[in-house]
């Protein structure tokens, strides 16, 4: 589906950026019960408070990078959701949790977009919290940025598409 | 009824907590858990005791289908239920771990509590003790027995 070399492509393939919108929907009503609503127009990109979750599908071609952007009351709410209780935000739990988040969400966007010829395999998530916070990518890979608005509250998903290591 | 030894192999803490949790409000049996970080973990805290195992994928030094592979090696492991619990989700990689890892169940992340006890009813009885292999085979011949009859 991708060429080998990224090049040529300005803009993240449609059907890769409406399988993750679907995956979003899908991950967070599993733990919300509640589909969180997809808003085209996400806004200017500003700096944010709260919290984020880096993981990746990649094979020995492509990188699809994923980055959840979780503001800290949407992550305290997620918490009580997915806890049974309200995690303190400032806790190694929370970032725990934002770790797990993005795992499963990558696990359903690797078997999603294996179906569109993306085949790959979820890295380790990792979690970062601070306030002030920037997505800023490197080498100006393709972007897409997604705004959702859950029961929560609202969160994004950045995604960036990059070609994997070998072909630098 | 004793406690069933069980083993919870996780690199998420909240999702080892969500596993326990679970499976302590199915009250379907009594259990006594030792917590893994990793494969490599759990493999230094696997013993004979051990009688069941919930095993995430996703994991640093070693992943779950090592672990998983590493312990039917050994042998003489057969009768110990591996139960995959894990955000991989495509059949290749259920495949893979049925298959390949030698696991008995599959769970994909995020699991409800109907899920896991649709999986334990597979491997614990209603008295809330692990099926032995013999009842397993005693369930087979009874079912054969039963179609004899039809």
């Amino acid at each position: 589906m991708l060429p080998t070399k990224l090049d040529a492509i300005k803009e993240i393939p449609a059907p890769i950026i409406k399988s993750v919108i679907s995956c979003v929907e899908n991950t967070f009503a599993s733990i919300s019960g509640e589909k969180p609503a997809y808003i085209e127009d996400c806004g200017s990109d500003v700096p944010m408070n709260g919290m984020i979750g880096n993981i990746a599908v990649f094979n020995s071609d492509h990188t699809l990078s994923l980055m959840i952007a979780i503001p800290k009351d949407t992550v305290v709410a997620l918490s009580e959701v997915f806890c049974g209780m309200e995690l303190p935000y400032e806790s190694d739990d929370m970032g725990d949790l934002v770790g797990e988040i993005s795992n499963i969400l990558a696990g359903d966007v690797a078997a999603s977009i294996e179906t569109i010829g993306f085949v790959g395999q979820s890295s380790l998530p990792t979690a970062t919290r601070g306030s002030d916070l920037t997505l800023f990518l490197p080498n100006k890979p393709p972007t897409a940025r997604l705004k959702f608005q859950g029961p929560a509250g609202e969160f994004w998903v950045n995604l960036a598409l990059s070609e994997s290591r070998r072909h630098r | 009824m004793s406690k069933i030894k069980a083993l919870v192999v996780d690199d998420s803490k909240i999702m080892r907590s969500a596993v326990k949790r679970t499976l302590d409000q199915l009250m379907l049996a009594d259990f006594d858990y030792t917590e893994a970080l990793d494969g490599k973990d759990a493999l230094d805290k696997f013993n004979d005791d051990v009688q069941i195992i919930f095993l995430d994928w996703n994991m640093p030094n070693m992943t779950g289908v090592e672990f998983s592979q590493a312990i039917r090696k050994k042998g003489n492991t057969e009768h110990i239920p591996i139960i995959m619990i894990t955000a991989e989700k495509s059949m290749g990689k259920v495949d893979t771990a049925l298959n390949e890892g030698g696991a008995n169940a599959y769970i994909t992340k995020p699991f409800t509590a109907d899920s896991v006890f649709k999986v334990l009813s597979r491997f614990i009885d209603k008295d809330g003790n692990m099926i032995t292999e013999n009842d397993e085979s005693e369930k087979k011949s009874f079912f054969k027995d039963m179609l004899k009859l039809k």
